[in-house]
């Protein structure tokens, strides 16, 4: 018995290219295609600072200038070093997965942290007469004070400020400009 | 039909539909078996793998056997073991076991389902007719499936899936047996030899091309769902309920086109059509998979019986072209699988490692304080490492937030922007799988057009 048929085999076949399109255009539209994980960044490459106003947004850069140099340093990312850094036992995992031993570790993130007090000083962001001391105190920190750093840059860089002690008031009255700290 | 041949009918389609269901209806309890039964990706797969692979290397044979013995008491015997295998299934404490159970249990459901393709003609009244009853069961089983699948898991356990099956399979034996007793009673082994045509290429060619489609489809779709977007077994079934519920409805459509060429290249486009749809999902929003749902349903519905129809007509014995198209589609669903699970499972890897790194580096760029900064991309990256390769959720990473009010804000939009990074990453690891499964849609054309025309 033959069905009796109301639509075209043709009809059937455009409507259906037809939905097709119009449901793939639609999704392109409103960007079905444009997903792109965030990429991550060569540390090696300079990652200008983005004008810091307050202390905790100095920190703040501080902290990824100093990833990003002892990042370089060991030829991992910075995200990498970042999750190994947050507790001992990522560290440890982080160094037997490397094959990195403590000082040289150790050495990478001194280096990273005097980029950090480099990319301050060049954005404007800390005094020359702050960044030579901070230098200094920097070139030989234990690893665990080093690492400590990177964690509290805030609390690091207000302690620095007070180490001055009553000559950073003085100082902040004389320099013409942003002062030890913006 | 008469009032007698009634409750056959719907045994002899309840039987079609519970052994064609079986191919898929493990799909969302996989993760549970996975889990539970302590072993790999790949390993779980074979648990729908085993069973569709005995089905298309069983199906031909066991028609053959149907023919032999007779359908009644094949239909018989077949839903017999399949309802055993089912018990063991349900039982099974190790893969191994599970796995030989499923083979044992397509063997029977392929005896069941090539018989139940002899005995319908008689009870419908004829074999056009008969084709259709048993390709539109098979097509609701098939659909019906993983989201049957996903409410027993959540419900119960992934082994009432195999339980719930015993009693049912059961069932659909009681009318069929009186057949049996029949053939028993007058000795009608062989019905008469009148072979008519070899099977039909062109057409079950494509029905393992658009099978393979399908059955992606309903698979990638559900892990997408589970693994990716989180959500439970249960609220999976109901998201995938949308394509059997859209097959189903269009169900009538195939009535207004006689052509069945043209029904199942408009199946095939629709299929593929739905596919790139979810391959270009530009949210992980589960109301953007319900259009592409309603077009892969709507396109199941049309080619699959557009397609058994095409295999079956003019051709006899009905068993053995039956078997043939169960056969090809079940060879399809292997195929699909084999040939995009090597694939997704290596992007879903990438996407979990490009995700620790992309929340990493979000998680740093923001502004809350660096302490703050450092613990959190590590909790978070413990987070993402956990719970076996799924895509968790990050919230527990960000729990206790802080007290300060400017701080909270900055974590909480932290934390919102994370999760969407995460969750359109997870949404994108398979988009290439959808794509290549919409291919194997559109490449189901090329064997339509040179299969034979014929009007309904």
């Amino acid at each position: 018995m033959r069905r009796e048929g109301r639509l075209s085999g043709t009809a059937l076949i455009v409507a259906s290219v037809l939905a097709s399109l119009l449901l793939v255009g639609a999704y392109l539209a409103a960007g079905g295609s444009s997903y792109e994980p965030k990429q991550v960044q060569d540390p090696c490459d300079p990652r200008p600072w983005s004008d810091p106003q307050t202390l905790g947004q100095i920190a703040n850069q501080f902290t990824i200038s100093a990833l990003d140099g002892a990042a370089c340093k060991l030829g991992v990312s910075r995200e990498t070093l970042a999750r190994a850094l947050a507790t001992p036992e990522a560290r440890e995992r982080f160094t037997e997965r490397y094959d990195i031993d403590d000082e040289k570790l150790a050495r990478a993130v001194r280096a990273g942290l005097l980029r950090a007090v480099d990319d301050a000083e060049e954005a404007g962001a800390l005094s020359p007469l702050l960044a030579l001391p901070l230098r200094r105190a920097l070139e030989e920190i234990p690893l665990e004070q080093a690492i400590e750093i990177i964690n509290d840059a805030q609390g690091f860089l207000s302690d620095a400020e007070g180490f001055l002690g009553p000559a950073s008031d003085l100082l902040e009255q004389l320099l013409p400009g942003p002062g030890l700290f913006r | 039909m008469g009032t007698s041949a009634r409750p056959r009918v719907a045994a002899l389609a309840l039987a079609v539909g519970v052994v064609l269901a079986d191919s898929s209806i493990v799909v969302l309890a996989l993760p549970e078996i996975y889990r539970q039964l302590d072993t790999s990706v790949a390993g779980v797969t074979w648990v729908l793998i085993s069973f569709n692979l005995v089905m298309a290397l069983a199906a031909v044979p066991a028609a053959l056997v149907a023919r032999r013995v007779g359908p009644g008491r094949a239909a018989s015997v077949g839903l017999a073991v399949f309802a055993g295998a089912g018990l063991a299934c349900g039982l099974a404490d190790q893969l191994s076991t599970l796995i030989a159970a499923r083979c044992v249990q397509a063997v029977g459901g392929a005896l069941a389902v090539t018989a139940a393709l002899e005995l319908l003609p008689a009870t419908v009244g004829s074999e056009r007719r008969a084709a259709t009853v048993w390709a539109a069961a098979g097509a609701t089983g098939a659909a019906l499936g993983p989201a049957v699948g996903g409410l027993l898991t959540e419900l119960v356990s992934w082994q009432s899936i195999f339980l719930v099956q015993v009693p049912v399979a059961l069932a659909a034996a009681v009318p069929i047996l009186a057949v049996a007793k029949h053939e028993a009673a007058t000795g009608v082994i062989e019905p008469e030899l009148r072979e008519t045509g070899r099977p039909h290429l062109w057409a079950n060619l494509a029905l393992a091309m658009v099978s393979a489609s399908i059955a992606a489809a309903l698979f990638l779709l559900v892990l997408l769902l589970i693994e990716g977007w989180r959500l439970s077994p249960i609220e999976a079934a109901l998201v995938v309920s949308v394509m059997p519920l859209a097959a189903i409805l269009s169900g009538k459509l195939a009535d207004l086109v006689p052509d069945s060429r043209a029904r199942a290249a408009a199946g095939a486009i629709l299929v593929s059509g739905g596919l790139a749809g979810l391959a270009f999902l530009p949210k992980a929003t589960i109301a953007l998979t319900i259009p592409p749902q309603i077009l892969v349903g709507i396109g199941l519905a049309l080619v699959l019986s557009a397609l058994t129809e095409t295999a079956l007509g003019g051709r006899a014995p009905q068993a053995i072209h039956g078997g043939w198209t169960i056969s090809s589609r079940h060879a399809g669903v292997v195929i699909g699988l084999l040939i995009l699970t090597p694939i997704f499972t290596s992007d879903i890897n990438q996407q979990r490692h490009d995700a620790i790194d992309a929340g990493t580096a979000v998680i740093l760029d923001s502004p809350v304080s660096p302490l703050l900064k450092l613990d959190l991309a590590e909790k978070v990256s413990q987070q993402l490492e956990s719970e076996r390769g799924k895509v968790p959720t990050i919230e527990p990473a960000f729990e206790p937030k802080p007290s300060d009010p400017v701080e909270r804000a900055e974590v909480e939009q932290l934390q919102g922007e994370l999760q969407d990074q995460l969750d359109r990453g997870a949404t994108h690891a398979f988009s290439t799988s959808f794509l290549l499964a919409a291919l194997l849609g559109l490449i189901a054309l090329f064997p339509i057009a040179l299969a034979r025309r014929v009007d309904l």
